[in-house]
């Protein structure tokens, strides 16, 4: 499991959010087709100011290097937003970023 | 000496119970519901994962997804709502298993996700969600691939 990129705005009390996790997420048919290991987030978790503002469990069958947009209330600039990833191997992965 | 420690007994009986409460609110799907993740029909998902509840057609969750796809590999969908939702998956007949995507809703959040998936080939793509007091609510719309993603 790569890099996360993450980007968060305020404006008028909503938290735009942009994450982009790195993975190929290549389920079992796929990983043997192209003879890779079998590589797939399964779990991530967003919280900002110790809530969970966002909560995701995915399969082989998001595209590749997931990106995923949403919004969400209850945080203002300056608030760190946490991810938490967790692939197929149960390996878990902590990317921050503070909100703009 | 007796009543405290009877007292102190029944504290801790009180923070065991409240524990798995305080963990409903991350429901973990890939652990609690595991035959969900297995099914090959969109069908048998979601009574894995819903279970068998009525499904109600809605109009008050906005599904976007292109009518074509061109890239299976990559098919951006766009999922919102104003009703007051606790779980939202993504469910497709185009793939070996059909579950692609849960999101657990936190209190007070309202469903605006955009993301993308891989879809094999042309298939119909079902949202189902479920609303806080317990009612299942279902969209759906057929995607067309043109290449097929997922490595095919």
């Amino acid at each position: 499991m790569g890099k996360m990129k993450i980007k968060a705005k305020e404006k008028n009390g909503v938290v735009q959010v942009k994450a982009m996790f790195k993975s190929l997420m290549a389920d079992k048919e796929e990983a043997e087709k192209k003879k890779i290991d079998v590589q797939y987030i399964k779990r991530i978790v967003g919280k900002a100011n110790g809530k969970v503002v966002f909560e995701a469990d995915t399969s082989g069958f998001m595209s590749e290097n997931p990106l995923i947009k949403f919004s969400f209330t209850g945080a203002k600039k300056g608030d760190e937003l946490v991810f938490e990833v967790t692939d197929n191997n149960g390996k878990t992965k902590i990317g921050k970023k503070k909100i703009k | 000496m007796e009543r405290r420690k009877f007292l102190g007994l029944g504290l801790a009986a009180a923070a065991v119970m409240l524990t798995p409460m305080a963990k409903l609110h991350a429901i973990n799907f890939r652990e609690t519901k595991p035959k969900a993740w297995e099914a090959a029909k969109s069908t048998d998902a979601i009574k894995a994962l819903f279970g068998d509840a009525p499904l109600e057609k809605t109009d008050k969750i906005k599904f976007v997804a292109p009518k074509l796809a061109e890239n299976g590999g990559s098919i951006p969908i766009t999922l919102k709502s104003d009703l007051d939702i606790e779980t939202i998956a993504l469910f497709q007949d185009a793939n070996p298993r059909s579950l692609s995507v849960v999101f657990s809703v936190p209190e007070g959040q309202k469903v605006d996700y955009s993301f993308r998936i891989k879809m094999r080939q042309t298939a119909l793509v079902t949202i189902v969600a479920k609303t806080r007091d317990g009612k299942l609510y279902t969209t759906g719309k057929e995607i067309d691939v043109s290449i097929g993603g997922c490595g095919g």
